[in-house]
C-alpha cells in the first residue's frame, strides 16, 4: 500500500529498537559490533533450523501440533545457543579487563557490562522483526495490501509488525536478563528467559484458530510487558546496590 | 557532580576503527540496493539496457534465459575466465609500469578514470533516475550540474588538500557507480565472476609469482606508496593519557626492519597519487585485494618492533609507556574498466591512525548485495551480516599474521554460501511459518 504505509509498517517494527539504538548503541562503537555479531547469530541459528525443517516443510496439515514441535524446537536451540553467547561473552570479558589493565584504565563497569548485554539483545531483537517481518514487506511497497483468512480484521503487514515489535521487546530485554542471572547464578532468572520465550512461541500458535489473532496478541504484548518490568526492576536493584557499595 | 569525573570505560572507545569503515562499507551497499530496486523493474529504462550489454565479462557467452542450467554454468566459468584473465595481463601492465617509474602517467590515468566514472556512468545513471521518476529538468542545467560535480569529484579523489568528507563522499559514489554497472550482468555470470575474483585474489596475493605480492614487496623495497584510489576513514582522536606525536612506525613482514625515510607523511591518503583508470561505459572492474601490514621504522625510533602490540584495526590505545602504532596496509588492487585500467587502492591505518579502504572491496561487496537485492530482500540482509561478518574475520586474521592477507575472499565466500542457504532453505521456512503468524 504505497511506500507510506511500508515505510510505517517498518517502522512500528523496528521503531523502539532504533530509538534504543541511536540513543545508547551508537554512541559506542563496541556495542555496534556486539549488535552485528548477535544478529548475525540469531541468523545462523534460523539457518540451522530451516536446514533442519526444510525436509518436512511446507506443513500441509492443518493440526496445530506440528507446529506446536517446530516452535518448541527453535525456542530450545536458540536457548541453548543464549548459554554459547554467555561463555564467549565471559570469555570476552576476561579479555577486555586484561586489555583494559595493559592500558590502565579501569575495568568494564557494571553498567558497561549491561550495555554489553542489551545490544546482544536488541542484536537479536532486530534480527527477529528483520527476517520476519521486514524481509516480508517487499509486496507492502506497492499498491496493494495481503489479508490471511485466520486473522481478517488487519492487513497481514501489520500484524506480523505488531508481532515483530514485541518479540523485539522481549528478545531485548530477556538477554540482560540473562546475562545477569548467569553472572549471578540466580537460579530464577535463568529459568525465566526461557519460560518467557517458550510462552511467548507458544502463544502464536494461538494464532492458528481462526480470530485467534484478537487474543493471542494481546497476551503476546502481557509477556513482553512482563519481560520489560522485570528486567527494570532487576537493573533498578543491582545498580542501588553497586552505588551503596562505591 | 562528582569531585572526580569518573575515567572513561575503555568500552567508549574500541573498535572505533572498525566501525569508521564499516559505515561507509555500509552506506555504500545500501545505496546500490536502493538503486537496484528503484532502477530495475521490468517497466524502467535500465533493464533495457541490460539485456544488451557487452562487456568484457561477457565477451565469452551471453546468457540467456532459455538455457538450460548446465549451459549456463559453463558459459558463466568461461565470462569468468576471460575476465580474469585480462584483469591479471593489467595488473602485470601495472606491476611494470610501477617498477620503471611511471607513477605521474598512472596518476593521470586514475584522475581520467574517476572523471569518466563521474561522468558519463554517473550522467547515465542520472538520466536513467530523471527518466523514472519524470524529474522536470533541462539538458543545459543538467549538463552544467553534472560537469560541475564530475569536476569536482576528480578533485576531490586526486588532490590531498580537499575537505576529507568530500573526498570519501564521492570515493563512495564512484564505488557505488561501478557496482551497479556490475550488477547489470547476467545472473550466473555475476555471481561466477565473484567467485573467480575472490580466489584470484587469493591467488595473486599469496602465491610467490603473484602479482599484486610483486606489487606490495617493489612498494615496500622502495619505500613507496602504491597509487590507488584508497578510502580514508578519518583519523581517531584520543584524549586519553596516551601523548599524540608518538612515534610512528611501520613494520615489514616482521623480520626485515628498514630504516624509513619520511614514510608517515606518504603512508597519508592524501599523498596517495590515485590510479584509477575505467575507459568508458563498457567497463568491467576487477579487483585484487590484500592485506598487508607494513612497517617501517623511523629514523627517530630504531626500537624493533617486535614486541609491540599489534592494534589490527581493533584499537588504537597504546600502552603509555611504549609509543608505537603499528600501521596496518592491506592493499587492494582494483583494475576498472575494459582491459587497460587498473586501479590500485589500499587499506592500511596510516600514521595517524586512520583506516584506509581501498575502492574494490567497496565494489565487489556492493555487487554482491545489489545481486541478491534483485531476489529479494532477506537475500540482502543475510548477505550484508555475512560480508560485514567475512570483513571482521579479516581484519582479525590480519592483525593475527601480520602479513599480506587478501581481503576478498572470506567476505565473497561467505556472501555467496549465505546467499544460497537463504534462497534455499531460509525463505520456505520463514514465510511458512510467518504467513502462519506464528513466530519465536
Amino acid at each position: 500500500m504505497t511506500v507510506a504505509a511500508g515505510i510505517g509498517y517498518a517502522l512500528l517494527a523496528l521503531g523502539p529498537s532504533l530509538s534504543l539504538f541511536v540513543s545508547v548503541i551508537s554512541k559506542k562503537p563496541f556495542l555496534i559490533l556486539t549488535l552485528l555479531s548477535s544478529t548475525l547469530v540469531w541468523l545462523i541459528s534460523l539457518i540451522v533450523l530451516s536446514g533442519v525443517w526444510r525436509a518436512f516443510l511446507p506443513l500441509k496439515t492443518t493440526a496445530w501440533w506440528p507446529y506446536g514441535i517446530l516452535i518448541l524446537s527453535s525456542v530450545g536451540f536458540q536457548e541453548g545457543l543464549r548459554i554459547v553467547i554467555w561463555r564467549v561473552y565471559k570469555r570476552l570479558e576476561d579479555m577486555l579487563d586484561a586489555f583494559a589493565d595493559k592500558v590502565s584504565k579501569p575495568r568494564l563497569f557494571l553498567t558497561d557490562k549491561m550495555q554489553i548485554a542489551l545490544a546482544a539483545g536488541l542484536g537479536h531483537g532486530v534480527a527477529h522483526a528483520v527476517f520476519f517481518c521486514l524481509s516480508l514487506l517487499t509486496p507492502a511497497f506497492g499498491p496493494a495490501t495481503f489479508y490471511v483468512e485466520k486473522c481478517s480484521q488487519l492487513p497481514f503487514f501489520l500484524i506480523s509488525s505488531i508481532i515483530a515489535l514485541a518479540f523485539a521487546i522481549i528478545h531485548t530485554f530477556s538477554m540482560v536478563i540473562a546475562f545477569n542471572g548467569y553472572e549471578e547464578k540466580n537460579r530464577v532468572q535463568q529459568l525465566f528467559v526461557p519460560i518467557v520465550h517458550l510462552v511467548a512461541g507458544i502463544l502464536t500458535l494461538i494464532n492458528l484458530a481462526s480470530g485467534g489473532c484478537i487474543v493471542g496478541i494481546p497476551l503476546l504484548y502481557f509477556m513482553a510487558m512482563l519481560t520489560l518490568m522485570y528486567c527494570g526492576k532487576m537493573v533498578l536493584r543491582r545498580l542501588t546496590e553497586n552505588q551503596r557499595s562505591q | 557532580m562528582d569531585r572526580n569525573p569518573r575515567p572513561t570505560s575503555i568500552l567508549n572507545s574500541l573498535g572505533e576503527e572498525i566501525i569508521r569503515i564499516i559505515t561507509p562499507v555500509s552506506i555504500c551497499m545500501l545505496l546500490v540496493v536502493i538503486l537496484v530496486s528503484i532502477l530495475n523493474d521490468d517497466s524502467s529504462s535500465a533493464s533495457n539496457l541490460s539485456s544488451s550489454m557487452t562487456t568484457i565479462a561477457t565477451m565469452a557467452y551471453s546468457e540467456d534465459s532459455s538455457d538450460s542450467i548446465g549451459d549456463k554454468l559453463k558459459g558463466a566459468l568461461l565470462n569468468s575466465l576471460v575476465f580474469v584473465g585480462v584483469i591479471t595481463v593489467v595488473t602485470f601492465i601495472l606491476v611494470l609500469l610501477f617498477y620503471y617509474r611511471c607513477t605521474k602517467f598512472l596518476k593521470y590515468y586514475m584522475g581520467f578514470s574517476a572523471f569518466l566514472v563521474l561522468g558519463f556512468m554517473g550522467g547515465e545513471i542520472a538520466l536513467f533516475l530523471i527518466q523514472d521518476f519524470s524529474f522536470p529538468i533541462d539538458c543545459f542545467s543538467f549538463v552544467l550540474v553534472l560537469f560541475n560535480s564530475t569536476v569536482v569529484g576528480v578533485l576531490a579523489v586526486f588532490m590531498s588538500k580537499m575537505a576529507i568528507f568530500l573526498t570519501q563522499a564521492y570515493l563512495v559514489v564512484i564505488g557505488m557507480l561501478v557496482a551497479y554497472w556490475f550488477t547489470l550482468l547476467p545472473e550466473w555470470t555475476t555471481w561466477v565472476l565473484l567467485v573467480a575474483m575472490a580466489l584470484y585474489d587469493l591467488a595473486a596475493v599469496l602465491l610467490p609469482g603473484g602479482p599484486l605480492r610483486l606489487l606490495v614487496e617493489l612498494a615496500i623495497s622502495r619505500d613507496e606508496d602504491i597509487p590507488a584510489l584508497v578510502y580514508e576513514a578519518r583519523p581517531v582522536t584520543y584524549n586519553d593519557s596516551v601523548p599524540r606525536g608518538s612515534v610512528i612506525q611501520r613494520r615489514v613482514w616482521r623480520d626485515r626492519s628498514n630504516i624509513g625515510s619520511e614514510g608517515d607523511e606518504i603512508a597519508n591518503s592524501g599523498s596517495n597519487p590515485n590510479l584509477n583508470a575505467n575507459s568508458g561505459l563498457n567497463s568491467s572492474s576487477t579487483v585484487g585485494t590484500f592485506l598487508h601490514v607494513g612497517s617501517d621504522q623511523n629514523e627517530r625510533n630504531l626500537v624493533h618492533a617486535e614486541e609491540g602490540r599489534v592494534s589490527g584495526g581493533d584499537s588504537q590505545l597504546t600502552a603509555p609507556l611504549i609509543e608505537r602504532r603499528i600501521s596496518v596496509q592491506m592493499h587492494l588492487q582494483e583494475d576498472a574498466a575494459s582491459g587497460e585500467n587498473l586501479a590500485l587502492e589500499g587499506i592500511g591505518l596510516g600514521s595517524s591512525g586512520a583506516i584506509k579502504l581501498g575502492l574494490g572491496d567497496f565494489i565487489f561487496y556492493s555487487v554482491l548485495v545489489g545481486r541478491a537485492a534483485m531476489y529479494d530482500f532477506m537475500t540482502v540482509y543475510a548477505c550484508y551480516l555475512a560480508i560485514i561478518a567475512g570483513l571482521g574475520i579479516t581484519l582479525v586474521l590480519l592483525a593475527f599474521y601480520q602479513k599480506a592477507l587478501p581481503a576478498l575472499p572470506f567476505s565473497v565466500m561467505l556472501g555467496v554460501l549465505f546467499y544460497l542457504l537463504t534462497r534455499l532453505l531460509l525463505e520456505v521456512f520463514i514465510v511458512q511459518c510467518s504467513v502462519h503468524l506464528l513466530m519465536f
